[in-house]
């Protein structure tokens, strides 16, 4: 695991985590400026897999390695799922969906580092 | 284009939370089952209970209809669950060497799963009473 990426992608979620708030503030549906948000996201969270699982033996703890893999599986399905619902969905709860989203983003990624910076 | 989607408005943000919750227990219990079971079969089993109930409440609300009787079970189970597991990590925390997501109410999620099934059973009861409009299921929708 690289740093920079952990803060890229916990800096991308935080957001568009404050974007969709301040959309479902104003009342606004998703767009394309969200959207590539979404996107950009979901390459961090791919970047991410790809790196954790190649250094995934570098974590002794075997209980500890199941939650790593586990959020680091889980990640990346949680934007393009949200954006799936948020697309579909024509209310100001779209944007609240995504902000919860974006929101789980960035706590699991910081809580992946966490268990990285304790087990690495 | 058939809109398959039941629950609509608040409903919409309580599945992208039972989702990631669900993803979350179901990822973390394969893994503890796969990896050493006899560590801790008791939390290990209820972590996959848990898990499995979580998945089923995230299909309950994405889906609507009928299911919403099935949801309001599985959040009941889930609220039970919390309830008695979070209690007993404290009373008898040997029978817990390893946490589960109920363990202590849920402390390991942010209390998520303390919140999330009474927010579920509101939604649910909500939805039952029909204050929330959504496809009859009579209705040649599809």
């Amino acid at each position: 695991m690289i740093e920079p990426l952990t803060y890229a992608v916990v800096g991308l979620a935080t957001v568009l985590f404050v974007l969709s708030v301040y959309y479902a503030v104003r009342d606004r549906l998703v767009d394309d400026k969200v959207l590539l948000l979404v996107a950009l996201l979901e390459l961090g969270l791919i970047a991410q897999l790809v790196l954790g699982l190649v250094g995934l033996g570098e974590i002794e703890n075997s209980t500890e390695r199941a939650t790593f893999v586990a959020y680091l599986v889980s990640l990346p399905v949680i934007p393009v799922g949200t954006a799936l619902l948020t697309i579909k969905e024509k209310t100001v709860w779209a944007m609240g969906a995504l902000a919860v989203g974006a929101f789980a983003v960035a706590v699991m990624t910081a809580r992946l580092q966490q268990i990285w910076n304790l087990n690495g | 284009m058939a809109d398959r989607r039941a629950l609509g408005g608040p409903g919409v943000v309580l599945v992208v939370v039972y989702g990631v919750l669900a993803l979350a227990a179901t990822g973390r219990s394969l893994l503890q089952i796969t990896s050493d079971f006899s560590a801790a079969p008791l939390a290990y089993t209820l972590s996959a209970v848990a898990a499995a109930v979580y998945v089923l409440a995230t299909w309950c609300l994405a889906r609507g209809g009928r299911w919403v009787r099935v949801g309001i079970v599985a959040c009941a189970v889930e609220l039970v669950g919390v309830l008695v597991v979070g209690a007993a990590s404290f009373i008898v925390p040997e029978a817990f060497p390893d946490k589960t997501v109920w363990s202590h109410f849920g402390q390991g999620y942010g209390f998520v799963p303390l919140v999330l099934p009474v927010l579920g059973l509101w939604w649910f009861r909500r939805v039952d009473r029909g204050v929330v409009p959504q496809p009859a299921e009579s209705d040649s929708a599809r």
